[in-house]
């Protein structure tokens, strides 16, 4: 636990002073929450019925965009910033267990993935509320709380998962980056779709989704972990 | 606490088709500093692997400061330090940052202590705060050689800690490396740089896969040419060796005004020797002691192993 802990805080160290990470933990949320207030704003007053829905349900994505692409750039960006670095090696010589070094870099990518998407959504509501006049319609129903609090932990963990995965092989960070945004597509994917739809999102949908997220991550959190032992990392990534 | 450093048995590791390792037997006695010497490729990065408890050997056993490798590795990591072949340090923290790390993940008590005395005394106190990617490749290597010892390891294993500096960092490093050696730290030395080990080693072992020889490296030398003495003298004087007859001598090679006579017992059977060269005439100018660099074994023994390979 003390390990994964110091584990944790190099990473976060060293991410602080990487300004694609940076860039991308900053203006992404911005955005993202600059939108969705458009977005509600836009659709107040709006009476045709779907589409004020339609608005709704793309606000909602954009909050869970967030989650599975932030631990993209960190976690392709620390992997393989140790490789280049030759570091790797360093730090399997320590007491380190591999599951330690697996997990420090897992949450050192989930963990601010988090904490940015509900800080963004707390934003948002805090910038919406004056500007529609109360919290926005649909916005604190159970399906949208299940989403943000439910879905967005998962599809970080598929998206984490993933680019563990990915960069595992790669030498290049923005080409580990590039594939692993492809990869995680087909997690998001349905969320896109559904969001021009005209109906609400329902509790249902969130639960499908969601199921579909706990399988696809544990098959890649399974390889990713297998991935991640000394012997591998020592003689067989590239 | 046996007083065995490193014990390995038939050590062997594969890489797919590749023999890295092969059937490495060795004992190296606590707190002396053991030069591992072989051509590139052959293998000494591996053992240091799997001695280190990072990779595991394909078949045979090690005990490594008193633990079975395998069973007991996360005890091992504890208690060896590494320097791998590139410093591998993180360039985006300072360098007290890059040892506070390791320093914490060693477990060591008071880690901002222990990091601020290894950049004492390894003078980069004056560069504590630059990142670690500002250094020089000798500055580097220095750190990389504190991060290795944050935890007071009983065995360093030193992956060329010299190859890429100039003689000028070189020197400080190999003078480093003297300090750190203690009664009970033992330093394991991987080196292409011989006259380094000749001077720093008290023990070397000649690897190419196999091992090809093993012993301290004046013993080493001793069994393979035996001792010589070179005598320069005045004039050339024909007929000289033939009218010695002197029972120990055991060959006698000549260069213009030079002989070069091997002996068993030098130390007793130098004076007998000059005296009758002296009794016979010959002008005795210098009398030395022929001394052969570990690189001319080095090269010889490697030579013969890859003839009988
Ligand atoms: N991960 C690996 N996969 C396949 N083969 C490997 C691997 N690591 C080492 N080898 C092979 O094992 C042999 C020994 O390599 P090793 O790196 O241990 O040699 P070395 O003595 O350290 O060489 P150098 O002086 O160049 O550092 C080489 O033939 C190398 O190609
Ligand atoms: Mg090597």
């Amino acid at each position: 636990m003390h390990r994964l802990n110091v584990i944790l805080l190099k990473e976060w160290r060293e991410s602080l002073r990487n300004k694609m990470i940076l860039f991308g933990a900053i203006f992404l949320p911005l955005f993202m929450v600059g939108a969705a207030v458009v977005m509600v704003y836009q659709g107040r007053g709006i009476d045709v019925p779907g589409a004020q829905i339609a608005l709704f349900n793309t606000a909602l994505m954009y909050f869970l965009i967030l989650p599975a692409v932030i631990p993209l750039a960190i976690a392709a960006y620390s992997i393989i910033g140790e490789k280049e670095q030759g570091s790797l090696e360093p730090l399997l010589a320590t007491p380190i267990s591999d599951l330690e070094l697996f997990l420090g870099k897992a949450l050192a990518s989930v963990i601010p993935a988090l904490i940015l998407t509900w800080g963004s959504f707390g934003l948002f509501l805090g910038l919406s509320i004056p500007l529609v006049g109360g919290i926005p319609p649909h916005v604190l129903t159970p399906p949208w709380i299940a989403a943000i609090f439910g879905l967005a932990p998962l599809l970080s963990l598929f998206s984490v998962g993933v680019t563990m995965l990915v960069s595992s092989r790669a030498s290049d960070a923005r080409a580990a980056y590039q594939v692993s945004s492809l990869a995680i597509l087909p997690g998001i994917v349905p969320l896109i779709i559904y969001s021009s739809k005209k109906t609400l999102v329902s509790l249902f949908l969130v639960g499908l989704e969601g199921a579909v997220l706990i399988v696809a991550s544990i098959i890649v959190l399974y390889f990713a972990i297998k991935v991640f032992r000394r012997e591998q990392i020592l003689t067989r990534w590239k | 606490m046996s007083n065995i450093a490193i014990c390995a048995k038939n050590l062997t590791r594969d890489f797919d088709t590749v023999r890295a390792v092969d059937s490495l037997s060795l004992e190296i006695p606590q707190g002396i500093v053991f030069g591992f010497l072989g051509p590139n490729g052959a293998g000494k990065t591996t053992t240091i692997r799997m001695l280190a408890a990072l990779i595991a050997p394909s078949s045979g056993e090690a005990t490594v400061a008193g633990l079975h490798l395998g069973r007991e590795n996360r005890a091992i990591r504890q208690h060896v330090g590494v320097l791998t072949e590139t410093p591998g340090l993180y360039k985006r923290l300072s360098a007290i940052d890059n040892l506070l790390f390791f320093a914490k993940l060693y477990g060591v008590p008071e880690p901002r202590k222990q990091a601020e005395r290894y950049l004492q005394l390894f003078e980069l106190w004056d560069r504590r705060d630059d990142l670690a990617g500002s250094f020089s490749k000798g500055m580097r290597q220095k750190l990389a050689i504190a991060r290795a010892m944050l935890h007071e390891p009983q065995i360093l294993f030193l992956d060329e800690p010299t190859a890429s500096l100039d003689p000028e960092a070189a020197k400080v490093v190999r003078d480093l490396i003297e300090t750190l050696r203690t009664k009970e730290r033992t330093i394991f030395l991987c080196t292409h740089n011989l006259d380094e080990a000749d001077r720093l080693c008290d023990r070397v072992a000649l690897f190419n896969t196999r091992l090809v020889a093993i012993g301290p490296p004046q013993e080493l030398k001793e069994r393979l040419y035996g001792r010589r003495t070179v005598i320069h003298l005045a004039d050339p004087h024909p007929g000289l060796e033939d009218a010695l007859k002197l029972s120990f001598i055991k060959k006698i090679e000549r260069l213009d005004n030079t002989l070069v006579v091997s002996l068993s017992d030098p130390e007793r059977e130098n004076p007998i020797l000059v005296s009758r060269l002296v009794e016979l005439g010959a002008k005795v100018q210098f009398v030395n002691e022929l001394r052969v660099s570990l690189e001319d074994l080095y090269l010889d023994l490697m030579e013969e192993n890859n003839a009988s390979t």
